[in-house]
């Protein structure tokens, strides 16, 4: 559904993006993984035709994203990872703006979907908090029930059981052949959804994986609470302590979970917290490797 | 054009369009309004008489004002009317394009199926539609208010409509490279203030040009050097090539304007 061929764009500065190249088939729901300024969001410009390639393409449906851009938007719902409404209008002007220049006369579904993230339509657009705006874009980018789906950031602003309803939506509409494209800068985010996911860095694709290939390569980092500081030193023995502060002793894993259980199984354990970490830090060895060559 | 998007945007700029025309509207019926006493006051032609000509001439004011029709043009036309329909032709460009790619909001507006083409196209139609709503309802409140408000004056009808016709085809153009740079610009503020530069200078140009003897050339740089309306209501200019010049012109700003929309990189 989706193709990107040594998709190349160099800006003066010298940063852009430089051949990136995969495919999404049809049905799929695609992680886009890399840290702000990777290149995530300069890659979705293409792919909706806001940006010509210097080199390399990109396209959807087998049209090209450049030149067919505003024949592949009819089957394409697109939610940007900026959210900037019109000025003077309130959620459901701006909704039926979008469906009356899509040509849309169904609105079952819009309504269904305004139902389901509970969005309260009347509001002005400006007196929107950042998760109300966040709905409205998801709205728009689903009401014409596309057959691909461009989300750019998605779950950023919304609060977590707005997400879980987020996530089942997407599930729905992925079992009825829907295909996503989905960026984000955290993997926490996308990997509850998606099947595969490309990591990008400085503009290069790093990797492109299976899911579950890439939740046992990740790196997390739990901070255990021993009830002794000679016991959170003792660990450092049997698991790979990053540091240790009092009865306190930051553990990372990768994959190997059996291992770090039956090690702290031993101990008597007062509390244990992930550690929330940059995408950079959880898939530390890409990154390294990366910068080794 | 996309019918749904030219009627939001006509939507959301109604209560702008609606202020400048009725504003507009007022001001020119307060000029008219004043006409009777100031044609009557028998000290006027000699207060003309003593200001240096160059002044006059500046302000199209020379050989004082023999009809209602040359006192409008002369008083509203000459300054008012375009400092009316400049603001208004600034500021709606400037936020019907770079405004919407500025913060974003073109995003939402590209990503239905409708081409670049046509966005900025409709886009446009919208900018002209508010320029002849404020420019025909301003000539509408000259023509009824010179009927009602002045008696036994004579007043030329044809020639006020003239005058109105060249005033609006001056806004097509000038709206139109508004709109160019609006297209063309990330930044609405830059748009604003590189198109409302040289409104300025082209302004400033036709004013020092008619004061100063060696600097006259400057006038014909001008491009309100097309819009001379005092001597439109006197008959003594022919208004056809200035209506010309400027129809084509602004046609062809405008289409650059949307083809070069359509070509460029966007920052959305």
């Amino acid at each position: 559904m989706i193709e990107l061929n040594g998709l190349t764009k160099e800006f003066s500065n010298g940063k852009g993006i430089f051949d990136v190249r995969f495919s999404i088939p049809k049905g799929e729901v695609f992680g886009f993984l890399g840290p702000n300024g990777a290149g995530k969001s300069t890659t979705i410009r293409h792919l909706m035709g806001f940006m010509k390639p210097t080199s390399g393409s990109a396209s959807i449906f087998g049209m090209d994203t450049w030149k067919d851009a505003a024949k592949i938007q009819e089957r394409v719902g697109y939610l940007p990872g900026e959210i900037a409404f019109l000025d003077g209008m309130d959620g459901i002007e701006f909704l039926k703006l979008i469906g009356g220049m899509r040509g849309l006369k169904q609105t079952n579904y819009r309504d269904e979907l305004i139902q389901r993230l509970q969005l309260d339509v009347k509001t002005p657009i400006r007196k929107m908090s950042k998760g109300m705006k966040q709905k409205v874009g998801i709205v728009a980018a689903f009401m014409h029930q596309p057959e691909v789906v461009i989300l750019d950031e998605p779950t950023s602003g919304l609060d977590p059981l707005m997400q879980r309803i987020f996530i089942d939506i997407v599930s729905e509409l992925k079992d009825k052949g829907t295909t996503f494209l989905m960026s984000s800068h955290s993997f926490s985010e996308i990997e509850r959804t998606c099947d595969r996911a490309a990591i990008i860095k400085d503009g290069k694709i790093v990797v492109v994986e299976n899911i579950h290939a890439l939740q046992q390569k990740q790196r997390r980092l739990f901070e255990v609470t021993f009830s002794s500081a000679e016991e959170a030193q003792q660990v450092r023995n049997h698991l790979n302590v990053i540091s240790v502060s009092d009865n306190r002793a930051e553990i990372a894993v990768q994959g190997d979970y059996n291992q770090f259980i039956q090690v702290l199984g031993a101990y008597e354990i007062l509390n244990i917290d992930l550690h929330e970490q940059h995408l950079e830090d959880v898939f530390l060895n890409y990154y390294d490797r990366e910068a080794q060559i | 054009m996309n019918m749904t998007l030219y009627f939001k945007m006509l939507k959301v700029h109604a209560k702008s369009i609606s202020s400048y025309a009725i504003g507009s509207a007022l001001y020119l019926l307060l000029i008219i309004g004043i006409y009777p006493s100031v044609a009557d006051a028998p000290g006027l032609n000699e207060l003309m008489d003593s200001m240096p000509d160059s002044f006059l001439a500046a302000f199209g004011m020379e050989g004082g004002f023999q009809h209602v029709s040359d006192f409008i043009a002369g008083e509203y036309y000459g300054l008012l009317y375009i400092v009316i329909l400049s603001i208004f032709s600034l500021m709606t460009s400037s936020q019907l394009m770079a405004r919407l790619i500025d913060r974003g909001s073109m995003a939402y507006i590209l990503a239905t199926p409708n081409s670049r083409k046509k966005v900025a196209f409709t886009q446009s139609l919208v900018l002209i539609t508010g320029l002849l709503i404020i420019a025909l309802t301003t000539m509408l409140a000259g023509v009824i208010g010179t009927e009602l408000l002045i008696d036994n004056k004579p007043f030329e009808a044809m020639t006020f409509i003239k005058v109105n016709l060249v005033g609006l085809l001056l806004f097509y153009a000038i709206s139109a490279y508004s709109f160019l740079f609006s297209s063309l610009l990330n930044d609405e503020r830059q748009a604003l203030g590189i198109s409302g530069l040289i409104t300025i200078v082209f302004y400033g140009m036709d004013l020092i040009g008619k004061m100063s003897d060696k600097l006259d050339w400057l006038v014909n740089l001008s491009l309100f050097a097309t819009f001379r309306p005092v001597e439109i209501a006197r008959g003594s200019v022919e208004i056809w090539p200035s209506v010309t010049f400027l129809f084509i012109l602004g046609t062809a700003l405008y289409a650059l304007g949307i083809i070069l929309f359509s070509k460029r990189d966007l920052p959305l």
